[in-house]
């Protein structure tokens, strides 16, 4: 029995730049990157106040991020969340109202009870019932945004305890406010999830050939359940973030949210579908974006011009995905060949 | 003598009305190499299945080592069966590794560990003699080694069973004979290997014992030694002797040269010249994923082909087609394999469908009259034998019979200088399957131009002039619909030179 090897593959590059290369070429957030190097870039050159004001930069990625961060959970299984902008909102008031009675802790507790209850609920109608969880999650978003009205008497909570409220806007560690931290936490948290724990590892097999997934032992439902959690409770946080920052809740908040965070997951070089993305990813999509809209804000761009500004880049990030240029290549050399035979003719 | 380590007694399983596996009983030594063979539909893949626990069988059991196991795919896996789908089912997302543990991921209180599962997979990589980047996503692999690192996710289970589903199909000569060898090595170890294919040739080369399969019952259950490749098509077709002759084509002439294609490369497709002439019915025979329906879609444009030209002459005038609006434009109809999902909206009614290609056929000016377009559907769906011929009723409603008349009945409006047809009558009931046979013929008869795919050998030489069979994506051989037999077909097919030709 000779253990002959005729067929090798892979680690033919050699050297760093050989093994630079494959490693790159294995990430999907390649593309993620060169965006945010060019905007980087054009930011030094432009706007270096943004890096000089890194604190306002940095407030603002967390605030796109964090949401973005918990729907890539979701996204990596091929699901959607639109639910997050109004857990995002009702989280929020709960919160505040909870704590006006009692004290923040309790009320915190209870925001993030409601982000997990909600969760539940978009799980059990997307992986029990089988809903298209774009349809499940966008009953949610309506029933949610109607809750965070009733609950708030349709006007902003104001949060008692100011004091909490101004303290939590200031830098804690260093220059970082706890929204920043707590934005680093975060992501820390479920990338060590999705990249070391082996629920986590799966939600990508999940996303990425669901039957298959199944076939080889995987609880995809469970993993389904745990992807909606983890969504459903960062929006929570970000919702309880937002108001104690505030020192207010509105009802009305995180309409903007949905589209940021979803803009951020694509740019981040995250597909839809699932089964391919990161949260790294993600990450960088929101700075990618963040950096974008201090720059622009600071040089005195209209809100409505930023959106179109993002627009475009949502757009080049999503057409310049290598299969999607494939296919571009594909049926525009088709195209010339058959034009180039007709002249021939 | 050893007992059988996969034992699978009297399974029964049936679909519909149709018996797919009709009281089949099944058994592997270990250490053996089992060929389950038969043509396209002969309940192979669905005895696979059961095997695997993925599908439940009406009646009958599956035993491992004289035990009894459940039916449920958790079950099978514990007992020891591993399958390797005929679909690849890896993550392509993930890495080697992370595909050949998938869903066995060894953990610590939840943790992954990375090396000891690297470490398993790089023996396991090891074992089947393959060597592979363990940190390289599958979508950088060729497909090849997709295959490969398939067959080392079910060898990394420590299987007693393994079966493999046409696991050559998309292989090269090399890289099959790689994988066979690689199987002869591990039947070695005291695996049972239950190995479907097509392809006679490989089936000679490493199995012990044949299953053969026709219609979903067993026709032969015999020893390597003593059957011959001859023998082995004989059994698999088993009925040339009933195929009536008389409803064959006469031999004729045929009109002007409708469609030209040279040299025509696309995936799966590797350079195939191809043409059929006014009043022409041209079959292409072959087995599932020979390439033909690449071909078919490659030559008409809806798919992008890599190389080749294609012109199609109508009234007279020459057409070079580049895509597939310019071939509607010179006259194509295509009746695609999937009718449900690409020839018809379900949910719209026969009248709409019908129309949808003719817009410019009943209306000129845009505006859509209904009583016009009922009429114009209502005629179309009279000349196809629509039953009943309700045009405002959704297409949904008809049985696949009746669907396949109204995708055909849709491009008649135009009237088709060039019609394609793929698997016609695939899922008719046999009624139906006739008068599509019918309307087919007379189409040619009319003066169309018609190429027809057909895995239903019966059908192929009831309704071709000529008949091309596709092997690996180019053209094995060609036969007149007078010479052609189910047998010459499937020899061309299955890869074994034709005997005395």
């Amino acid at each position: 029995m000779t253990n002959q090897t005729v067929i090798k593959v892979g680690s033919t590059a050699t050297g760093f730049w050989g093994k630079f290369r494959s490693v790159l070429a294995r990430r999907t957030e390649g593309r993620a990157v060169v965006l945010f190097a060019i905007i980087a870039t054009f930011v030094t050159v432009s706007q270096p106040l943004v890096f000089t004001a890194y604190q306002v930069t940095l407030g603002r990625i967390a605030l796109i991020g964090l949401v973005a961060l918990g729907l890539t959970a979701v996204i990596l299984m091929g699901e959607l969340d639109l639910s997050v902008a109004s857990t995002l909102a009702v989280s929020g008031v709960i919160a505040v109202t909870v704590a006006n009675q009692t004290n923040m802790a309790i009320g915190v507790l209870a925001a993030l009870a409601a982000g997990v209850v909600v969760s539940l609920i978009n799980a059990f109608f997307v992986a029990i019932v089988g809903i298209n969880s774009f349809i499940a999650t966008l009953g949610m978003l309506f029933a949610l945004r109607g809750m965070a009205f009733v609950i708030s008497d349709e006007a902003p909570v104001k949060l008692q305890n100011t004091d909490l409220g101004i303290a939590f806007g200031q830098p804690l560690l260093g220059p970082l406010t706890p929204r920043i931290l707590i934005f680093f936490l975060i992501f820390i948290a479920i990338q060590i999830f999705v990249s070391r724990v082996k629920a986590g590892r799966e939600f990508l097999a999940v996303g990425g050939n669901r039957q298959a997934a199944y076939d080889a032992g995987i609880p995809v439902k469970r993993r389904i359940f745990t992807g909606f959690i983890i969504s459903g409770v960062v929006a929570a946080i970000a919702g309880i973030i937002n108001a104690v920052e505030r020192t207010s809740a509105d009802p009305t908040s995180g309409s903007t949210v949905l589209l940021a965070s979803f803009a951020a997951a694509i740019i981040g070089g995250n597909y839809l579908k699932g089964g391919k993305g990161s949260i790294i990813g993600t990450l960088i999509g929101a700075a990618s974006l963040g950096m974008l809209q201090v720059a622009l804000t600071i040089s005195g761009v209209q809100i409505p011009i930023q959106e179109i500004f993002i627009g475009g880049i949502l757009l080049i990030a999503v057409i310049t995905d290598p299969s999607s240029l494939r296919a571009v290549w594909g049926s525009l050399s088709t195209t010339f060949q058959g034009i180039k035979n007709s002249l021939a003719k | 003598m050893t007992s059988p380590v996969i034992e699978a007694r009297n399974i029964v399983k049936s679909f519909g009305g149709v018996r797919a596996v009709d009281d089949v009983s099944v058994s592997v030594m270990p250490g053996e190499i089992h060929a389950v063979i038969g043509e396209n539909g002969a309940g192979k893949s669905t005895l696979m299945r059961i095997l695997a626990g993925v599908e439940t069988p009406d009646s009958g059991s599956v035993r491992i080592d004289g035990k009894e196991i459940e039916n449920s795919a958790k079950a099978s896996i514990d007992a020891g069966i591993s399958l390797v789908h005929q679909e690849l089912s890896l993550i392509p997302e993930m890495t080697v590794a992370e595909n050949i543990m998938l869903g066995a991921f060894p953990t610590n209180g939840g943790w992954t560990k990375t090396k000891e599962m690297k470490k398993i997979a790089a023996d396991t990589l090891k074992e089947i003699g393959v060597e592979v980047d363990l940190d390289e996503r599958i979508s950088r692999l060729s497909v090849a080694l997709r295959q490969f690192v398939e067959i080392a996710r079910a060898v990394a289970r420590k299987p007693k069973v393994l079966i493999l589903d046409e696991p050559t199909a998309t292989l090269t000569p090399a890289e099959t004979d790689y994988l066979l060898s690689m199987l002869q090595r591990l039947a070695s170890q005291g695996l049972a290997i239950i190995y479907i294919s097509h392809r006679i040739p490989e089936v000679f080369k490493i199995c012990n014992k044949v299953t053969i399969l026709r219609d979903g019952k067993l026709v032969t259950n015999d020893s390597i030694g003593d059957l011959t490749p001859d023998k082995v098509i004989d059994q698999m077709v088993g009925r040339e002797l009933h195929l009536d002759l008389t409803q064959r084509r006469p031999a004729r002439e045929f009109g002007e040269l409708v469609l030209s294609a040279k040299g025509i490369k696309a995936p799966k497709v590797n350079g195939i010249d191809l043409e059929v002439s006014k009043g022409q019915i041209v079959g292409l025979g072959g087995l599932v994923g020979a390439g033909r329906t690449e071909l078919l879609r490659a030559i008409i444009g809806a798919d992008p082909r890599s190389a080749g030209r294609v012109t199609i002459t109508s009234n007279g005038k020459k057409r070079v087609i580049t895509g597939y609006l310019s071939a509607i434009k010179a006259g194509v109809a295509y009746v695609p394999e999937e009718r449900r999902t690409d020839g018809l909206a379900l949910t719209m009614t026969v009248a709409e469908n019908i129309f949808l290609p003719n817009r410019k056929e009943v209306s000129p000016t845009g505006v859509m009259p209904k009583g016009k377009i009922a009429a114009f559907a209502k005629d179309l769906s009279e000349k196809v034998n629509l039953r009943p011929p309700e045009v405002t009723r959704e297409a949904g409603q008809y049985s696949g019979g009746n669907q396949q008349k109204i995708v055909i009945a849709k491009w008649l409006g135009r009237k088709p200088s060039f019609i394609v047809l793929d698997e016609p009558t695939r899922g008719v009931d046999v009624g139906a399957k006739a008068e599509i046979h019918k309307l087919v013929k007379e189409l040619a008869d009319e003066g169309a131009a018609v190429l027809v795919i057909s895995s239903d050998l019966p059908e192929l030489l009831e309704l071709s002039d000529l008949i091309h069979v596709v092997r690996d994506g180019k053209i094995a051989g060609t036969l007149t619909g007078a010479e052609a037999t189910e047998k010459s077909v499937m020899s061309l097919a299955a890869g074994e030179k034709l005997v005395g030709a």
